[in-house]
């Protein structure tokens, strides 16, 4: 500004002296009252410690909108938070925040958040004191016997993980049930079987192709802002990554890719089969490693035998798995449609087959090394935990159940009798933010701070270059007297049979201290005291930990043949989307009101068909249509779209709730309720995406039936130079990319 | 001011961007958004939300374009003839493009939109009368009106505590869009004047690019020669004040960057790089 007296800095330093000079005028600086023993004008004069009033300060905490666990930092302005960004100090997403991570204030400030505890009498659920809740929860916990007690929650980690393991422990239970919608269980066993490691550290940077079966990794994923990072870094390079996505339905990722290619649903392992055997049999690489009967399966699969079975052309399999044996390192991933399959294991095997083929294992695919803290690593959650769940409770095997953190009354497929389950129990606790459909249906329930009130730590399940704890602190006071933090209520409940062990601690903050004390020293990074430590770790909101160095074993496991059911008609895709995700974020006003990225649809469900299939059914876009399955039907809007495959229908994940407060209640449908409960025979996954179903049209367009941002159906850039595209060859002379 | 007025200062405005710049700009903000790292992926836009107090209009209202989405990705579907779009989708983070001969400013009737010395179209809520004639001449489309009050219904309590202090909530019958984070700027502009020093190139990050998961969206001073932001305008070769018919006026056109409407002669402050695709 070069020292220029302008308007604005001329009536500051006028405020400045104005101030002043009405200080000097005044007795007591401290409190200007206007009547005396009225009213006080200017409390802020003497502020409280650490608050400057009109400054923001910005903390550093841990979101959980998802399990990825990401580094946030809050901006703090007299005593309320009101923005969040990436934390820069976390590996995990290097100072970027997502969407959903953007709208945790809409959680933490949302009016529909439950304010007191609740009990069910005369079938309703009735505000009652702490007091007798936790009464209640006594009594009835001290009546039930160990085995009969059960945890059910989503992916949770670090010390609340730990004392939750210790209240099972302490009831004689070893029931915990970890759900989660979107998880990556299937990818889980199969490395561990043909790695050694359940989540190896996955280096999209480091390829320079990578193809991708269905695996959304930028959209509803493990992590989606930490591998966003890693495409970006895969795509400046120095020579650009190439990215090919092959699925059924157009996902985030797939709208990046270079090449995207639609396949017939269930084929996916076909294919794999398929480049497996051109690269042994055509591009001569070497089959070590490959157990005999792997082999034989993938000699049945030559090219025009795929063709026929997959839809994708000869010339694009010829090509795609010539450019993969060429631009080494690679990287071949599997995703959730493809685990999600009736062979779920077995496919994603014949994907994974092809890192080991490719010589990608150790290069873009690296061991994460050693945790040495095993017990605050992440218990991931599956589907295979709520199956079991339902089956222990309708074999009347459960008493006594605490839910936290997962809404299976919402995301339960109706086949697999979860009304019947949940009947079954004689005694429901939810510790919940929301009156969502699990919660409405418990017997008790404790509200819980949200994760901008409560203490915390986390520990990231997908590995990143440089492993943390993640620590989790109040950004700000509690918006409501009467919730509790997690870790609080572990603790009473902790205290309810283990007095004379946690009698010890206050609170949660108590035993957090107590637990970063005793850590050893190697990750205290030169701190001269525990209380130097605590606080440099609430400042950068990361303890780094030494994993160590390990390496992958690089071997492929027997996998059952692929089984193609040619008759199978359309397959549905329920689709989970970076915004409502699971579900889990349809109250959140700024997630509904996002255009989802690929139909642009908002606030609504639709179901997703290629023009070409609409056709054959005489359903035009906008179109009022019923899908049936065998399980029951649901009634949306049709929205035609040509990232389809022709045999697949999607419906996207998040909506139809039939609670969970005003934003989320009565919108849409929820496509898992009409899911088949097909499961994995190896893993026991439920099978997601191997429901088959028609579709018919009841009614046509009309005005407000769904609403969309942009033009419609086409489009279309209209000749307009809006987003422009060039030839990567092109770059490569201006660029030298 | 008058109409003669207008004109009169018009055409010396325009004739002044062509030789350099009518204003003694101070700073020149600008963006360059890398299309191909964009992913469509939403975080800028409610990162944007988050940041500038923006209302959530509900379903009927937005279907009547009345959403208040200063940045929004709009998703174009290339290869219209094939059976599947085999190069993904074309995604496109467009937000106000703070354009140096602006459209939407010497239609307002009472000047509430001008020029500040910084560069932007700057909206001055308090004069806005509501005419709309701004909305109307801007060919970008990202001027929004609230033609409720909003506030009302968007923030219900406590909501409302996550409103950001350091801007206003409009109310009905005033234009709105987006300020490049005026806020954030003006935050950072009044830290380096009691320093007694210049802006630091990356010291002013809107909540966009702040929020971007591939770090697509960069953001500078144009007027700083060492900016990142000033390096990427000049290494494709795109001018401001110099009016390039689609690519002609540089010198290599094979270069990625470009402004949107380049031929309406706006001098949009924000470069787009295109997306690129290897055709396999």
């Amino acid at each position: 500004m070069s020292g220029k007296m302008n308007r604005r800095s001329f009536l500051k330093v006028m405020g400045w002296s104005g101030a002043g000079v009405a200080l000097t005028g005044c007795d007591m600086p401290t409190t200007v009252t206007l009547e005396e023993g009225k009213e006080d004008v200017v409390s802020y004069l003497m502020p409280e410690e650490y608050v400057i009033p009109g400054v923001g300060v910005w903390y550093a905490s841990t979101c959980t909108q998802c399990a990825a666990g990401c580094g946030i930092h809050g901006r703090v302005r007299e005593g309320r938070v009101l923005k969040l960004e990436g934390n820069p100090d976390t590996a995990v997403n290097n100072g970027k925040l997502c969407m959903m991570g953007q709208a945790g204030v809409q959680g933490h400030y949302n009016p529909d958040r439950i304010t007191t505890p609740m009990m069910r009498s005369g079938g309703s659920l009735t505000p009652v004191s702490w007091g007798d809740a936790l009464k209640t929860l006594e009594e009835k916990l001290g009546a039930v016997s160990g085995d009969r007690f059960a945890w059910f929650t989503g992916t949770i980690s670090g010390h609340q993980s730990v004392l939750l393991t210790n209240h099972l422990d302490a009831m004689g239970s070893t029931n915990h049930y970890a759900h989660e919608v979107v998880n990556n269980a299937v990818s889980r066993a199969v490395n561990q079987d043909m790695l050694g490691e359940a989540n190896p550290r996955l280096r999209l940077d480091k390829a320079k192709m990578i193809v991708s079966f269905g695996a959304d990794f930028m959209g509803a994923s493990q992590s989606p802002v930490h591998y966003a990072g890693q495409y970006a870094k895969f795509r400046t390079n120095k020579e650009r990554g190439l990215l090919v996505q092959i699925e059924s339905k157009m996902s985030l990722t797939g709208g990046s890719a270079d090449l995207w290619l639609a396949i017939k649903p269930g084929t996916e392992a076909v294919l794999a089969l398929g480049m497996a055997n051109v690269l042994l049999n055509k591009i001569r690489v070497s089959d070590a490693g490959i157990p005999s009967d792997v082999l034989s399966l993938i000699n049945q699969y030559d090219i025009s035998k795929v063709v026929k079975i997959t839809g994708v052309t000869g010339d694009r399999i010829q090509r795609v798995t010539q450019l993969l044996a060429e631009r080494s390192p690679s990287l071949v991933l599997a995703g959730a449609s493809v685990e999600g399959q009736a062979q779920g294991y077995a496919t994603t095997a014949a994907i994974m087959m092809l890192n080991h083929i490719l010589g990608n294992v150790g290069k873009t695919i690296e061991s994460a090394g050693e945790f040495p803290f095993p017990q605050l690593m992440a218990k991931q959650g599956g589907t295979a935990d709520l199956v079991a769940f339902v089956e222990a409770a309708k074999a009347k095997k459960l008493d006594a159940v605490i839910f936290h953190g997962s809404n299976p009354v919402y995301s339960t497929p109706k086949s697999l009798g979860l009304a019947e389950a949940m009947s079954n129990i004689g005694f429901k606790v939810a510790i919940s933010q929301f009156p969502d459909e699990t919660t409405m249906a418990a017997d008790l329930v404790l509200p819980v701070d949200s994760y901008l009130e409560d203490w915390g730590t986390q520990v990231p399940a997908d590995q990143t270059e440089a492993r943390a704890i993640h620590v989790q602190q109040p950004l700000m006071e509690k918006l409501n007297a009467e919730t509790k933090g997690l870790g609080d209520i572990l603790l009473t409940l902790l205290k309810q049979r283990k007095k004379e062990e946690y009698g010890q601690f206050e609170d949660y903050y108590a035993y957090l201290r107590n637990a970063f004390a005793a850590m050893p020293t190697s990750v205290k990074n030169e701190a001269k005291n525990n209380d130097e430590f605590w606080n440099a770790a609430l400042q950068t909101g990361v303890i780094k930990v030494d994993a160590g160095a390990k390496n992958l074993q690089s071997t492929v496991v027997s996998f059952a043949a692929p089984v193609v059911d040619d008759n199978a008609g359309l397959t549905l895709v329920p689709s989970p989307r970076l915004g409502l995700f699971d579900g889990r974020h349809a109250n959140l006003p700024w997630l509904q009101e996002a255009p989802d990225q690929i139909s642009k649809v908002v606030w609504d469900s639709w179901v997703e068909m290629h023009p070409d299939t609409a056709a054959k059914m005489g359903i035009g876009n906008l179109d009022l249509v019923e899908v049936n399955s065998a399980q029951g039907s649901v009634k949306l809007r049709a929205v035609l779209l040509k990232g389809m495959h022709a045999d697949a229908v999607a419906i996207p994940l998040g909506q139809g709730h039939e609670a969970y407060g005003r934003y989320a209640k009565g919108l849409g449908v929820n496509p898992l309720q009409i899911l088949d409960a097909t499961t994995d025979s190896k893993t026991g996954e439920l099978a997601m995406y191997s429901t088959r179903v028609t579709v018919k049209r009841v009614g046509a367009a009309d005005s407000l039936s769904i609403v969309r941002m942009g033009t419609g159906a086409g489009d279309s850039q209209v000749g307009r130079k809006l987003v422009g595209t060039v030839p990567v060859e092109q770059v490569r002379r201006t660029e030298g990319t | 001011m008058s109409l003669n007025n207008i004109l009169n200062h018009w055409s010396d405005y325009r004739k002044g961007a062509e030789e350099g710049g009518h204003h003694e700009y101070e700073h020149r903000w600008a963006m360059a958004i890398n299309l191909d790292l964009c992913t469509g992926c939403n975080a800028c836009s409610t990162a944007c939300y988050a940041e500038n107090n923006l209302a959530v209009v509900g379903k009927e209202r937005f279907e009547k374009g009345q959403a208040m989405h200063w940045m929004r990705i709009e998703r174009y579907w290339d290869q219209q003839e094939l059976e599947h779009p085999e190069q993904g989708a074309s995604f496109l983070p467009m937000m106000c493009q703070q354009c140096g001969a602006a459209t939407c400013e010497p239609v307002c009737p009472v000047a509430a939109t001008y020029h500040t010395p910084d560069g932007l179209n700057a909206q001055v809520y308090n004069r806005c009368i509501g005419s709309r004639y701004c909305s109307n001449n801007c060919p970008f489309r990202v001027r929004y009106f609230n033609f409720y009050s909003y506030y009302e219904s968007a923030w219900p309590e406590p909501m409302e505590q996550q409103l950001n202090p350091d801007i206003s909530v409009r109310d009905k019958g005033v234009m709105e869009k987006c300020t490049f984070c005026m806020q954030r700027i003006r935050s950072v502009k009044d830290t380096a004047f009691m320093e007694d020093r210049k802006v630091k190139d990356g010291e002013v990050v809107p909540a966009c690019a702040q929020s971007c998961p591939t770090s697509a969206i960069v953001f500078g001073d144009t007027m700083d020669e060492d900016s990142m932001v000033n390096k990427l305008w000049k290494k494709h070769q795109v001018e401001r004040g110099v009016y390039q018919k689609t690519k002609l006026a540089k010198k290599d056109a094979d270069l990625r960057g470009y402004r949107i409407f380049e031929e309406l002669n706006v001098d949009p402050s924000v470069m787009y790089l295109e997306r690129v695709r290897e055709d396999i």
